[in-house]
């Protein structure tokens, strides 16, 4: 189990740090299409296609690291007066039922996935993009938030352990 | 089997009540939920309970198909950019530089401290659009100051927790962006309106420390500074205060000037604040890094409710939930004004207990079709929300930035912290009349963009 979760550590931090990387090609993009625009020359056709859909490559590649990291913000008002044993109960619940829910997610992405792939339909947008392009992250994301829950199910972490009073950057 | 609306709709909202109580991540309470939703709504055609598996099982793949639909959008990639702003600003050192150079320019006066976390707290919101950064990062910098010089909790706390929500309102502003992207409102105007509803806010606030003061002129002490020439004040305005135009004028300039879509500006305001800390000589790859890694865990965090939640409003819509809900709430022989003060204080409420993204998805699905229906303008009203989020952000027992100030301030309840918030929240709710009476005041400037 310890080298399988160190396996899985690795993959969802290297997600992690894919994510980051997407944003600063976010923005160069943006702002070398807008600069082409108001120079008179012709902006790539790809940019707002491109952005959309790392928008969603942002979510989920960085989703199972936020489970590991504790950072899918949960209401803990409710918990933190029960006595510990609803709790210990309650928080099995939500890692079982979590982990349940997006193994199911991480199924249906991956047979939209390979339904898109079969059929070759495309996304309309500024440029047409493979629809399988919006499954792909969706499956690896979601089998990978299962996994993290997994951990939580086999008692390795807890995750209502963070401190509130902890300064967050947010929104 | 169809259900009345009513039934709909608490099955709805009580699935994602119910999750988030139980301590459910938000996100997965609306995961929980649309799959719920989708069997109690969708799934018609069974008998047995093998075929309503396997019906479930058809119908289900739909709401993943569904799911990347509102997240997909343009509209939303300003938000990792305002997040990185208010990062790069704190992880780079320029928002100390821009504190230093304010705190020379006041002089010995009473509370000078409060107004400077209300000047400070004013312009650090017009450089990032994040509300818990600003609250973090004036609490960080001026409650341990405010302490060493003697001032009480009440006045350490009350200024940065409500300046700390100017962000919200004032552009730009990450929740604005969000609110116009998911109601479906301008984005470019919302921000345009935030600007002199904020400014009158910060006004507003300053009164309240100087009424403050006047009662308990101990709560404050003065205290001795080294005196600052004419000379040094206007150096620091220009080497300090005046470059930190440039990221304004990116992001609001281009899109008043329309050279650029709020949603492209964002990305002009991130290569304005690198800009700026390289001609400071101040940025580093590893403030760079830790403001990237800083935002993936807001955005990432955000973005997955956003997509989690996107079936959920088909589904209030699918169900007649929201239908019915707009005719009953239009449907009663009273003031459209008490109909907005009751959508208000649900706000309020919900914020008692809910993080601000999670109140955005519940409500707009409902609030904004029933906004509509009574005549409202779109942008006024989000600005109304936005200050009702901004309130929910500071009332206990689960505003955030009441947690935030406890975790700075060791050793106060959250009931000091909330007391020390009550004035604020009284400027808010003035502002919130002066905007039901004086609606121009949100909507003049973005009347002449539109011109």
């Amino acid at each position: 189990m310890e080298a399988f979760d160190r396996a899985v550590g690795y993959i969802v931090t290297a997600l992690a740090y894919v994510a980051c990387a997407v944003i600063p090609c976010m923005f160069t993009m943006i702002v070398i299409d807008v600069s082409m625009r108001t120079v008179g020359m012709n902006p790539p056709l790809f940019t707002s296609s491109i952005v959309e859909y790392a928008l969603l490559y942002v979510a989920m590649f960085s989703a199972p690291w936020l489970v590991r990291e504790k950072g899918h913000v949960a209401i803990e008002a409710v918990l933190t007066i029960s006595p510990p044993i609803v709790r210990r109960i309650l928080a099995l619940t939500v890692y079982v039922t979590c982990m349940t829910a997006s193994f199911l997610f991480a199924w249906f992405s991956w047979q939209l996935f390979i339904d898109a792939v079969e059929t070759g339909q495309l996304d309309i947008r500024g440029v047409d993009l493979p629809y399988w392009a919006q499954f792909l992250p969706m499956f690896i994301g979601f089998a990978l938030v299962g996994a993290e829950f997994l951990f939580y199910v086999a008692g390795r972490r807890h995750y209502y352990s963070y401190d509130l009073g902890k300064v967050k950057d947010s929104v | 089997m169809v259900l009345e609306w009513y039934w709909a709709g608490t099955i709805l909202l009580g699935c994602v009540m119910a999750g988030m109580a139980m301590g459910f991540p938000v996100a997965f309470t609306f995961l929980i939920t649309n799959i719920i939703g989708t069997c109690v709504f969708v799934v018609r055609n069974y008998e047995t309970f093998g075929e309503f598996v396997t019906e479930a099982m058809n119908k289900v793949p739909q709401v993943v198909d569904n799911a990347p639909q509102l997240i997909t959008s343009f509209t939303l990639s300003p938000i990792p950019m305002f997040i990185l702003m208010g990062s790069l600003f704190f992880h780079t050192g320029l928002a100390i530089r821009v504190f230093d150079a304010l705190d020379k320019l006041l002089g010995r006066i009473p509370g000078r401290l409060c107004y400077l976390t209300i000047a400070g707290g004013s312009l650090f919101s017009t450089l990032t659009g994040s509300t818990m950064a600003n609250t973090a990062m004036l609490g960080s910098l001026l409650v341990p100051e405010m302490q060493r010089r003697g001032y009480s909790k009440r006045m350490s706390m009350g200024p940065i927790l409500g300046t700390g929500g100017l962000a919200m309102i004032i552009p730009p502003s990450s929740l604005g962006v969000l609110l116009a992207s998911i109601a479906g409102v301008d984005v470019g105007a919302l921000l345009i309106a935030g600007i002199l509803p904020g400014l009158v806010l910060a006004v507003l606030y300053a009164g309240m420390v100087t009424l403050q003061l006047a009662i308990n002129p101990d709560s404050a002490p003065s205290y001795a500074i080294e005196p600052t020439t004419w000379r040094e004040k206007l150096h620091q305005v220009v080497v300090n205060i005046l470059p930190m135009g440039l990221i304004v004028f990116m992001v609001i300039g281009f899109i008043v000037l329309g050279w650029a879509t709020p949603s492209e500006s964002a990305s002009f305001g991130v290569v304005g604040v690198v800009i700026l800390a390289a001609a400071f000589r101040v940025f580093t790859w590893e403030s760079f890094s830790t403001s990237l890694v800083g935002t993936i865990r807001v955005v990432g965090m955000v973005f997955f409710i956003l997509m989690n939640s996107t079936v959920f409003s088909q589904l209030l819509s699918l169900s007649g939930a929201s239908r019915g809900l707009v005719q009953w709430a239009t449907g009663f022989e009273v003031a459209p004004l008490v109909i907005l003060g009751v959508m208000f204080v649900v706000l309020i409420m919900l914020g008692m207990f809910m993080d601000q993204v999670s109140m955005m998805l519940i409500t707009v699905p409902i609030f904004y079709p029933i906004a509509i229906q009574l005549g409202y303008d779109p942008v006024w009203f989000s600005l109304i929300v936005l200050m009702a989020l901004e309130m929910s952000a500071t009332t206990p027992p689960f505003g955030l930035l009441l947690f935030i100030m406890m975790g700075m301030v060791r050793g106060t309840t959250l009931w000091q912290v909330a007391s020390a918030a009550a004035p604020f929240l009284l400027c808010d709710l003035v502002l919130v009349g002066i905007l039901v009476v004086v609606p121009g005041l949100a909507l003049y400037l973005p009347s002449l963009m539109g011109n």
